[in-house]
């Protein structure tokens, strides 16, 4: 067991997943020929690269979408991965801290609404372990809640690990800096609970119980219209989106020249 | 005895399938059948034997709408364990190197996979229905998933010909050829008992009468290679009779059933069979001298097939059925053989009744030499499977501490829920606590409110009478002067 000192800071170690497995989250959204497809799931760096290539092959068969996915599915992932492996050879920062973690989704017809703190300094902690826990205790039907949230945490922890990398930090506001620099304030990883406040001689552990309700998970089964309402709005939201983004980037070059 | 037509097509059987790959394991599965189950309970269909071991009882429990069927070589599944093939093949879960990938979350992924398989079993499951169910990397998800197909604990459909994979992880789960037509002997009493399949009915049953043994006199030459066969080549009955030679198919069946070794096992009810032990007396002396000592060793050295050397067909016939029903049943048959011929030795000797199964037999005289062997190599074939006296007893202690032990995490576990209870009981307490002072709190800023009102009202009363003073002072002052002016 490592001895614990409380608020020291730890020497910088070699980028990985604050998790006992160095699992990578994947998120795929493509859009082909009007077809859309969308999946995430959780990925393990070192398998072989063959396997990329294989999971984009049964994937398609499976859920029977035209063969032009499975090129895009491998390369969607194939980007993904390099990018995870261009961040390993760098140091992380951590220090003691715990951040709050969200989770906000929707998994078929199930909403799940939840935060909680988790201990990014804790290597060994275990996010499928809490997703399993998670719906078992909740009793949740749907087998696929389970993923989605272990997914969902992983990449709030990615977003956390790659932000605690000093050489990344620069690069991605410089890139995100037009859009303006909130963006990056915003992200998941939220605000760092002060472990000496919390803990010290004023704080208890005992959470007061007026802010329980904050922390309660909140899971609610809709109905299929409802479903299919946001389904839509989301739709719509998406392609809103995506045209927005096509007019910037246009913008963007064509006075980026100037 | 009885030898089937082939059963109807719809039956789905295999022959003894041979998976490449298991040689290291334990003897490949020496009885075919495919094994139906019903997806509540396990049950286990009889194996259709060919010698009279009793088969186990089937359950009531096989009247389901469907069956699911599994090969027979992935027979070892069983939901509340986790197999060696499984250990072996899936050895990432195993062997402790990652602390997320454990037995349990294999467990998990498998129990998933074919509970969710099982809930739809006439459509096959896909990779990708599984991974989006399961909590893991998908890495993983498909080790399992492949590993599960592979050995027909999903998707597998008995009609199916599956394409013969490259050997890539050899473990394939059916013939290649077609369903083959299987002959399945019953002896008499197996037929009666109606301990067949229950695909079949006695309908399916021809009566075949083996009556041909003087057609050609076996020889121990012969007794040997087809025992040998047998082993070798299961119910293969082609096989087998292609290694004997000069033996037809029926010959080989009806010569094998004829050895008395699988009646030896049914000891403690056959009392009647005490002549068959005597033959197997008969048998150890045609066997060269001396086999029963190197024999232990050998035993010691081949903990899986013990006793299977082909040199020696009675041992390794013994080795092989012992094996099937399984120690103690062996060892209780054993004795009970020795013991009935202890009776048999009373009751003044009796010839083997089948003379012309044994042209080396009538050796009465040497009975004595023959119980001696007897036990010598009963107690060759119980070492074989690990067991003595000692180890018996061994057992026994090792069940009295298993016992203790759990007396004492019983013990343990009530303590730990009146600790509980305790806790629970100060958490009320505290709970209540905060509530009172929550009151305390607000009475005491109730009073604070007071006590400010009633500051209030003094300072104005205090006001008042400043005010009425100085006006009563003035109004003193006009009055004195008011009298004084009249006087005038």
């Amino acid at each position: 067991m490592r001895s614990f000192h409380p608020g020291a800071s730890k020497a910088p170690m070699k980028f990985r997943m604050p998790t006992a497995e160095n699992f990578v989250p994947i998120r795929l959204d493509l859009d082909i020929d009007g077809q859309r497809f969308k999946d995430a799931f959780t990925w393990n760096p070192s398998d072989p690269d063959s396997e990329v290539i294989n999971f984009a092959k049964r994937t398609a068969k499976d859920l029977k979408l035209p063969p032009t996915f499975v090129i895009q599915i491998a390369q969607s992932i194939q980007t993904q991965l390099a990018e995870f492996h261009s961040y390993e050879g760098q140091e992380m920062h951590i220090k003691e801290k715990i951040v709050p973690l969200k989770i906000d989704l929707r998994v078929n017809n199930t909403v799940i609404r939840d935060q909680f703190l988790w201990d990014i300094s804790n290597l060994e902690s275990d996010p499928e372990e809490f997703a399993r826990t998670f719906c078992k205790d909740l009793d949740i039907g749907d087998p696929e809640v389970g993923p989605a949230i272990a997914v969902s945490i992983r990449e709030q922890l990615y977003e956390i690990a790659t932000q605690s990398i000093s050489s990344a930090r620069e690069t991605r506001v410089g890139k995100k800096g037009r859009r303006g620099g909130d963006i990056v304030a915003n992200s998941k990883a939220g605000n760092m609970v002060d472990l000496g406040k919390l803990f010290g001689s004023k704080g208890s552990v005992i959470r007061k119980r007026k802010e329980w309700y904050l922390y309660e998970p909140i899971v609610d089964i809709l109905s299929n219209e409802e479903v299919g309402a946001l389904d839509a709005r989301e739709e719509l939201n998406a392609r809103l989106k995506r045209k927005l983004d096509e007019k910037e980037e246009s913008f963007q070059t064509r006075y980026s020249h100037g | 005895m009885a030898s089937t037509s082939p059963p109807p097509a719809p039956a789905p059987v295999l022959s003894l399938p041979n998976p490449p790959r298991p040689q290291q394991l334990a003897q490949p599965p020496p009885v075919a059948a495919v094994k139906s189950e019903v997806p509540v309970a396990e049950p286990r269909d009889p194996p259709a034997s060919f010698s009279s071991i009793p088969p186990e009882p089937s359950p009531a429990a096989v009247a389901a709408s469907y069956t699911i069927t599994i090969p027979s070589c992935s027979g070892w599944f069983s939901w509340d364990q986790i197999h060696d093939t499984e250990r072996r093949i899936l050895s990432e879960f195993f062997d402790g190197k990652s602390a997320s990938k454990n037995p349990g979350v294999y467990k998990y992924y498998r129990d998933s996979i074919i509970r969710r398989f099982r809930g739809n079993p006439s459509r096959k499951i896909t990779f990708t229905d599984a991974r989006r169910g399961l909590v893991g990397d998908v890495g993983s998800i498909r080790r399992v998933f492949d590993f599960l197909e592979e050995w027909g604990l999903i998707n597998y459909t008995p009609s199916a010909k599956p394409s013969a994979k490259k050997g890539e992880m050899g473990d394939d789960s059916e013939k290649k050829e077609a369903p083959r037509r299987i002959y399945i002997i019953l002896c008499a009493r197996c037929f009666v008992r109606g301990d067949y399949r229950p695909g079949l009915s006695s309908t399916d049953f021809k009566r075949v009468d083996i009556t041909e043994e003087t057609k050609a006199d076996w020889t121990d030459k012969e007794t040997i290679h087809l025992l040998e066969a047998i082993l070798q080549y299961g119910e293969d009955w082609k096989k087998v009779a292609e290694h004997v030679g000069t033996k037809s198919e029926i010959d080989c069946v009806a010569r094998f059933i004829k050895l008395p070794f699988g009646e030896q096992f049914l000891g403690p009810e056959e009392v009647g069979e005490y002549g068959k032990p005597h033959q197997k007396n008969d048998k150890v002396v045609t066997v060269p001298e001396g086999e029963n000592v190197p024999e232990q060793s050998v035993s010691k050295r081949m903990r899986l097939t013990p006793l299977a050397d082909a040199s020696n067909p009675i041992m390794a016939q013994v080795a092989f059925l012992s094996a099937m029903v399984g120690s103690d049943v062996a060892k209780a048959a054993a004795q009970a053989a020795i013991s009935s011929l202890h009776k048999v030795d009373i009751a003044g000797g009796n010839n083997a009744s089948d003379d012309r199964l044994w042209p080396a037999a009538s050796d009465g005289s040497k009975e004595e030499g023959y119980k001696i062997k007897l036990s010598s190599y009963v107690e060759a074939v119980a070492a074989s499977n690990g067991q003595t006296s000692s180890d018996v007893l061994n057992e026994a202690v090792a069940e009295a501490q298993s016992q203790l032990k759990k007396e004492e995490q019983d013990v343990e576990q009530y303590l730990s829920d009146v600790v509980q209870v305790q806790m629970k009981e100060i958490q009320d307490k505290i709970v209540q606590f905060e509530e009172l002072e929550l009151l305390v709190e607000k009475e005491r800023q109730q009073l604070r409110h007071m006590k400010d009102l009633l500051f209030a009202d003094q300072l104005a009363i205090m006001q008042h009478k400043m005010q009425l003073l100085s006006k009563g002072n003035e109004r003193g002052e006009k009055v004195k002067q008011t009298n004084h002016v009249p006087c005038l």
